[in-house]
């Protein structure tokens, strides 16, 4: 199910590395924390800045991982212009002794993607984790380092490769966001590929039937299995559970999924909704495939 | 005393070489239940024993369930940390720059149209069974003088070409503000009679070009849309299609030059700035018959002024990859980044085809040295540091 990983050549080399970073980890884990950041999609909800506030997700105090925090953005403007939210709590949590692991739905995915494909090599500034009313964390030492301490990604009903609901103009709105998720152009926004080697384990739920007519293959009426399983290339093609006879199957794992289609690297499908029961919408109350990825959350990210 | 823990615990992590790797952590993270969590935060149970205590008294049922459930726990957690470990230490082998252009499948043509099938659908929004579009535009993001080009031809739902009539087609700007301002739009032909952006006539493929610096858009920046009315079996409805423009060129190309340095192959794309920031480039090098081999990225601040943009061929990468010399850097792409605004790049002008060829070298000449790197280091330390951890607690579990 995880990307083919080349055998274990090297021992020597591999203990050394252990090595290293047991003796590093004794030495950093004195003041080391874990985070789980939760990244909202569209529609938003929480007060942007507020790092506590769980509106978009549901009762805050559900589990959803060590030491949880949502990344609120206003999931309305465009993901460009919203990004610095994300990237002020990768700063803040994610830096110096830091360590996070990210959950994102829906547009969250492309947040978070955009992050680390655009500014993920980029000088971060070592943040206190102490967050202001704006969500903006004082330094630590003055120093910086290359990029965010992210371990994984947990990606709900992932919006990275657009819905064909925004192509054709089904949200009866006008938010600069929807813009932004059309298929073509959230596929151009940047390269999906350059997760800075972080793994995107996605969710794709497939309870959909109100937008079957639009959104190709299986769906979880608001994006596609082609974007919630992050298969690269472009929008528009179908592909479906495996019960499915007419119609490519999405695998699961990072395999090519049949027909060919690739996914984009350092992603891998872990969740496929075989039994149709999982649609796109958190209800308030971590719902929809987000709960699947809660669970995964409160399970994992320790 | 630390020391002797971390060596003792690096060999513990060295046999979980033995440990199959292969795919069983995903399932074991999705089939980890949240209930299952909530358990081994409170895990123990009656009778059981901690983590270095005496002969343990007898598990009661529901301790077991207890135990099983904190092991296949913490096994889930294991296999996943030591996927992320040995995943990230394979990928880093090489830095993120300069990759194995296989890992971006979708940024081996990066020029190609976008190419995209969708069902036709009336104005009311309802999808015309049996009448699908598909369409072609150039390109997304554009720039300066850049002009794009579109297409859409009908097919059926076998994908057989049906004849299609486009009546009508637009451009408008697409503000992104609740404030009114005045919008602009220019018409747009759709033609398929070989004239134009049209490459053959009849074919039942009808195209359009939109040069938004020559057609009113010289002074916007954002979203243009794209309506085109068509009629295809019988049915009216709107092909669609979305490019995002901003005046002026932030850099000119200038040249290039490489350099063997340091055990790598170095490209040098010349620029001349004239807008200083973070600029983010890429280039695809093939070998000498053609075939892609590498993707090299760009992504530093770069000041006002002639420059260099430097694009690394890894030495270990041409040493594991060993492609036949010369090489040609082909497709290269670029834009100055704009953070936190819309749009939030200028483009530089495409630079198509194979535009540099390199000498020939041995491959001796590169090294086999693997990169390193502060963030490299830092990964893999706490990487390890949880499989580690992870593989202590299912040793507990598992009365080892």
């Amino acid at each position: 199910m995880f990307h083919r990983l080349s055998p274990v050549t090297n021992r020597t080399t591999r203990r050394l590395l252990a090595a290293t970073a047991l003796l590093a980890g004794v030495a950093g884990a004195l003041h080391a924390t874990n985070y789980s950041l939760w990244i909202n999609g569209r529609t938003g909800g929480g007060q942007p800045g507020n790092h506590a506030d769980f509106t978009y997700w549901g009762p805050s105090g559900t589990a959803g991982g060590v030491n949880k925090k949502s990344v609120n953005w206003d999931g309305f403007n465009r993901v460009a212009d919203q990004n610095y939210r994300i990237r002020d709590a990768l700063d803040c949590y994610c830096t110096g002794n830091n360590w996070c692991y990210i959950a994102a739905h829906s547009a969250g995915n492309l947040q978070i993607g955009y992050a680390l494909s655009l500014y993920g090599g980029t000088a971060r500034q070592k943040k206190n984790a102490t967050p202001n009313a704006s969500g903006v964390c004082g330094n630590t030492d003055g120093t910086t380092q290359t990029g965010w301490n992210i371990k994984w990604v947990n990606v709900a009903a992932g919006a990275g490769g657009g819905s064909e609901l925004a192509n054709v103009g089904s949200w009866a709105v006008s938010d600069p966001l929807t813009s932004d998720l059309k298929t073509a152009t959230a596929r151009a926004m940047y390269d999906h590929n350059q997760t800075r080697a972080k793994w995107f384990y996605m969710y794709a739920g497939a309870a959909g039937t109100l937008y079957s007519a639009v959104l190709p293959g299986q769906d979880d009426e608001a994006v596609a299995y082609h974007s919630a399983g992050g298969v690269s290339g472009s929008g528009g093609a179908g592909f479906c559970n495996p019960s499915d006879w007419f119609c490519n199957d999405l695998t699961l794992g990072t395999a090519a999924n049949e027909g060919g289609r690739a996914k984009w690297s350092f992603h891998s499908v872990v969740f496929r909704d075989d039994t149709e029961s999982f649609n796109h919408y958190t209800n308030g109350n971590w719902g929809g495939v987000v709960s699947k990825v809660r669970a995964d959350m409160a399970a994992n990210a320790n | 005393m630390a020391l002797l823990l971390g060596a003792s615990a690096a060999f513990l992590l060295a046999d979980a070489g033995a440990v199959d790797t292969s795919g069983k952590a995903a399932s074991g993270a999705a089939g980890s239940s949240g209930a299952a969590a909530g358990a081994a935060a409170t895990a123990g149970g009656p009778g059981g024993s901690g983590p270095r205590g005496g002969p343990a008294a007898p598990f009661s049922a529901e301790g077991q369930l207890q135990r099983q459930a904190q092991l296949a726990m913490w096994q889930g957690r294991y296999e996943r940390a030591e996927q992320v470990y040995l995943a990230y230490r394979d990928a880093t082998r090489y830095p993120h720059d300069s990759r194995p252009i296989a890992e971006h499948p979708d940024q081996v043509r990066p020029f190609a149209p976008v190419a995209e099938e969708v069902s036709l659908r009336k104005p009311n929004g309802e999808p015309v069974r049996g009448v699908r579009l598909r369409t072609t535009q150039e390109r997304v993001f554009l720039s300066g003088a850049e002009t794009v080009r579109f297409t859409v031809e009908g097919v059926n739902e076998e994908g057989r070409a049906m004849p299609l009539l486009v009546t009508r087609a637009a451009a408008q700007s697409v503000p992104d503000t609740r404030t009114p301002v005045p919008l602009i739009s220019a018409g747009l032909t759709f033609v398929d009679n070989g004239s134009g952006a049209d490459q053959q006539a009849g074919d039942g493929v009808h195209s359009a070009q939109l040069s938004p610096s020559q057609q009113g858009f010289s002074a916007y920046a954002g979203t243009i849309r794209v309506l085109a009315q068509v009629t295809a079996g019988g049915e009216s409805g709107v092909a669609h299609f979305d490019v995002i423009y901003t005046p002026g060129v932030p850099a000119t190309w200038a040249g290039f030059r490489e350099a063997v340095e340091n055990g790598s192959l170095n490209f040098y794309l010349k620029v001349n700035v004239s807008r200083p920031g973070r600029y983010v480039a890429s280039a695809r090098v093939d070998d000498a018959n053609g075939n892609p081999f590498a993707l090299l990225q760009f992504n530093e601040e770069v000041a006002a002024g002639p420059q260099e943009f430097r694009l690394q061929v890894f030495g270990a990468l041409l040493r594991d990859k060993a492609p036949v010399f010369p090489l040609g850097l082909r497709d290269v792409e670029g834009f100055l980044l704009l953070p936190d605004q819309f749009p939030d790049r200028v483009m530089m002008a495409r630079q198509v085809g194979t535009v540099y060829r390199s000498a020939s070298y041995a491959l001796s000449r590169f090294s086999t040295d693997e990169w390193r790197s502060e963030e490299r280091d830092r990964h893999l330390a706490e990487y390890a540091r949880d499989a580690e951890a992870a593989k202590t607690q299912v040793q507990r579990l598992q009365g080892r």
